[in-house]
């Protein structure tokens, strides 16, 4: 049977700016409410950017690598459906090291996810980012050894089963 | 130029099938506008000439090229002297094989000539199209971002810190769901969630809650769901997410308990 499909194309067109828009409308609404939280809110912003900026530009530059050295075939070895146990570890491995905030990454992930990537390693990669290598002294600091080992281990071990539940839902879509 | 692509689904994201009888359908793609149609796949009963049948279908459409996973090099040798261009193997999903194929990346492989049929590999992108290529994918999802960093902002200032302390009752299992709750909406350098969390236990706030929110602040994600989406499906951020919590809500009493005993 022929189908007519409606146009698919990724445009930077009216469709993916109505989010933007609506949230900056609302600026000017709570500005009548209370102008001093809407500048400290568009501020937070600000500092929100600034602190993204970097993982973002990482991001963009592994985008770049991505697609001058990676090919879909590359990338359906190590992260795609039959990839097995290095895909896990290289998700993890990548999750855990991952830096800033995880909306930097998601351009990353999508440009993965077009060449091949299973949506098992992409939920692994993000669940993973539950444990920060970095924070680890503080965590030690305010919770102790014990509780910090843990709450690591578990951090890695939900992941996965995170991971399964991604896999198993998202398939049927395949 | 019109590229028939066997897919799993019927969209421009989906993977690439590996044989033609057996994807689930044949996307017809336009590479000049990125629209196409979908040729429903047939029955299993249509048995031994299904691939034959869904590419004659494809064709009458005005395919020129075939972008296909595996085909057999007896079926290829026929297209091509039809005038149909095979290009095989492709992976990845249908819309990386079409910016692929617009970009030139495809190349034939020499040696595989004396088989009879002409294989094709993916040659590395130039710079400026790896580049050009890069700036797509990421223009693609920034005004989505933009629009959560401007969330971000409003949630920061207008979000009470205080209400934080009120929803916590000290009824153990509440205060987890009510921990995973605050973390799945509460966003910010995870440091945050640390600092929090130990203000929170010195208050008398219960581990477990505590544990829920730490946990969720990074694995759960409300403010970011719009850009999840757009990235990489309502349907994957949903089940992502919701998986995410309901883990974070079984795993925190756990960690506690555990934590506990190896005290």
């Amino acid at each position: 049977m022929k189908k007519e499909a409606k146009a698919p194309k990724r445009s930077f067109g009216m469709k993916s700016w109505i989010f933007p828009l609506c949230v900056g409308a609302a600026y000017p609404i709570l500005w009548g409410v209370s102008p001093e939280r809407t500048v400290q809110a568009l501020r937070a912003a600000g500092h929100v950017l600034e602190q993204a900026a970097v993982p973002l530009l990482l991001a963009f530059l592994m985008m770049l690598l991505l697609n001058l050295f990676l090919t879909p075939a590359h990338v359906s070895r190590f992260l795609g459906r039959k990839a097995g146990i290095l895909g896990i570890l290289l998700s993890s491995a990548a999750g855990i090291l991952s830096m800033g905030p995880v909306y930097a990454w998601y351009p990353f992930l999508a440009s993965l996810r077009r060449k091949g990537a299973s949506d098992f390693y992409l939920a692994n990669f993000l669940s993973n980012r539950a444990v920060k290598p970095a924070l680890i002294p503080l965590m030690v600091t305010y919770f102790g050894w014990g509780f910090t080992v843990i709450f690591s281990v578990f951090g890695v071990l939900n992941a996965f089963v995170a991971a399964v539940i991604v896999y198993l839902v998202t398939r049927s879509a395949h | 130029m019109k590229l028939a692509i066997p897919a799993d689904a019927p969209h421009l994201d989906a993977r690439i099938g590996d044989r033609l009888g057996f994807a689930r359908c044949l996307l017809v793609v336009d590479t000049e506008d990125l629209t196409f149609e979908v040729v429903d796949a047939p029955t299993p009963a249509s048995g031994h000439g299904a691939g034959i049948h869904i590419i004659t279908q494809a064709l009458g459409m005005g395919a020129k090229v075939l972008l296909t996973g595996h085909i057999s090099p007896h079926i290829a040798q026929t297209l091509e002297k039809s005038g149909i261009r095979v290009i095989f193997p492709v992976q990845g999903s249908v819309r990386e094989a079409v910016e692929s194929y617009r970009l030139g990346a495809f190349e034939r492989e020499e040696d595989t000539a004396a088989e009879g049929v002409v294989r094709f590999q993916l040659h590395r992108l130039p710079w400026q199209g790896a580049f050009r290529k890069a700036a797509n994918q990421f223009l693609g999802i920034f005004p989505i971002l933009l629009g959560v960093i401007l969330l971000l902002g409003l949630f920061q200032s207008f979000f009470p810190k205080d209400a934080l302390l009120r929803v916590f009752s000290g009824d153990g299992l509440l205060d987890t769901l009510w921990g995973a709750c605050a973390g799945g909406i509460l966003t910010g350098n995870p440091l945050n969630s640390y600092v929090i969390g130990k203000t929170l236990l010195d208050l008398g706030v219960g581990l477990s809650a505590v544990t829920a929110l730490m946990m969720a602040w990074v694995t759960v994600g409300l403010v970011q769901l719009p850009a999840e989406t757009a990235a990489l499906g309502l349907r994957f951020a949903m089940a992502r997410n919701a998986a995410a919590f309901l883990i974070t809500l079984a795993a925190s009493p756990l960690i506690v308990y555990l934590a506990g005993v190896f005290r």
